[in-house]
């Protein structure tokens, strides 16, 4: 073969090359928040986001949890249930396939196993304190108020899409970023995902949400 | 008199200072019994994990898992899904950290850990030849690493594997028991440390 022509034939792969990685990562930037577009309105849509949220006092909801770890092809799904009362009032209950109990009820922390249960003060533990504040923000809705996270937004036809990233050093050791979806309908959270650096995944996605319910707060003592 | 309670105390405190290996008998080996117990594999599963160590308590999700290239995975994530760590034994039984978040990242942690994860994984028994021992009913194979020695122990006539333990010159450091269904798929796995008040115990998950 001519060299001209060799020279031609290489450039021309390297060119294919080129237009397939830049075809590759369109797609794989695309898919990762596929039918979601950015909002156009940032400063509007907070404003919004904090008036609606706060019309939601009570959440009572069933929720399925599944912990991804991506490099081992493994995952585990949990079942339970959540009860949320504002302010700062959250009980997490994984019922299905182990019992474990989480109440966060102010600057305090009940965490109960099948063996012992531990009452921690969140003020003690600053990273017990931002994880604790996450869930709180994100059911609430005070998310965006958040210092620990700079925050993109996207939406499509259902779901407001938040994207977090951590700003906080001691939050980005965890995670790379959490993404919150919130129903339009009612401004409430509808699944909170968790990657974490490794590129391990753990997705809450929440089900037969009732709002705004009378119970007891009882729920969230210890 | 005086002689006799002086007496009494000088052999208590050899009968308490004696090795808890000295009535170990040396005998010969027996290859059958070994290579019916030996390897040791547990299945990939997910265990709810409780670990008591000096007074604190710590809950989360073991995965143990094996991996195509024939290494083992050992991580431990909290029940709200973050990974605390993840360990690695190669074929050979070689062990790194592939990852481990600040709070676990402790030299005489991980040591510790590994040691646990290894015995508990066979490891010590992978490439050596072990020697056989006899005490009461029970028959110890010991195999000798570094920093002690590993034995798995059975009865008389090899039926099953009673325990696994680590132990140096003098004293039992580590037992691991697996009460109820044994290997490949122990349903209760519990690791008592005796020189300092450290217990994991572990039961199996039966995902949905």
């Amino acid at each position: 073969m001519h060299k001209g022509t060799f020279f031609a034939c290489e450039m021309k792969k390297e060119w294919a090359m080129v237009v397939l990685l830049t075809i590759f990562i369109s797609v794989a930037g695309y898919s990762q928040r596929q039918g979601y577009r950015p909002i156009g309105d940032l400063a509007t849509f907070k404003k919004q986001f904090a008036a609606e949220s706060s019309k939601v006092s009570s959440i009572e909801s069933t929720f399925t949890q599944e912990k991804v770890l991506t490099a081992l092809t493994e995952k585990i799904t949990s079942t339970g249930k959540f009860w949320f009362k504002r302010s700062n009032r959250v009980r997490i209950e994984y019922i299905k396939p182990y019992a474990y109990t989480m109440i966060m009820n102010g600057d305090k922390m009940l965490l109960r196993d099948d063996q012992k249960e531990n009452t921690v003060n969140v003020r003690s533990n600053k990273l017990f304190q931002q994880i604790n504040q996450i869930m709180i923000d994100c059911v609430q809705g005070t998310v965006l108020e958040s210092k620990d996270f700079s925050v993109k937004v996207f939406e499509d036809e259902k779901t407001y899409l938040l994207e977090l990233d951590p700003t906080a050093r001691s939050l980005r050791e965890f995670f790379s970023t959490i993404v919150l979806k919130v129903d339009k309908k009612d401004f409430s959270a509808h699944s909170i995902e968790m990657n974490e650096k490794a590129g391990d995944k753990t997705t809450i996605l929440f089900k037969e949400k009732k709002l705004n319910t009378q119970f007891s707060d009882a729920v969230f003592a210890f | 008199m005086r002689c006799l309670l002086f007496e009494s105390i000088i052999a208590a405190c050899l009968m308490g200072c004696a090795s808890e290996y000295a009535h170990l008998q040396k005998t010969q080996t027996d290859k059958d019994c070994s290579d019916k117990i030996l390897p040791l594999t547990i299945e990939t599963s997910w265990y709810d994990a409780s670990v008591d160590v000096v007074g604190k308590h710590i809950s989360g999700l073991l995965l143990i898992k094996n991996m195509p290239d024939s290494s083992k995975r050992v991580v431990f994530t909290s029940e709200a899904g973050l990974t605390f760590f993840d360990f690695s034994f190669s074929k050979e039984g070689r062990f790194s950290t592939v990852s481990v978040v600040k709070q676990f990242d402790r030299k005489a942690v991980i040591q510790t850990l590994q040691r646990d994860f290894a015995l508990l994984l066979g490891i010590p028994f992978l490439n050596n030849v072990g020697q056989r021992y006899t005490t009461g009913d029970d028959v110890y194979f010991g195999f000798k690493e570094k920093n002690g020695t590993a034995y798995f122990i059975t009865n008389k006539d090899c039926a099953s594997l009673q325990r696994l333990e680590w132990g140096d010159k003098r004293k039992r450091l580590v037992t691991v028991r697996t009460p109820g269904s044994g290997f490949p798929t122990p349903a209760l796995i519990e690791v008592d440390h005796h020189t300092f008040k450290m217990n994991i115990r572990l039961t199996r998950i039966q995902k949905e």
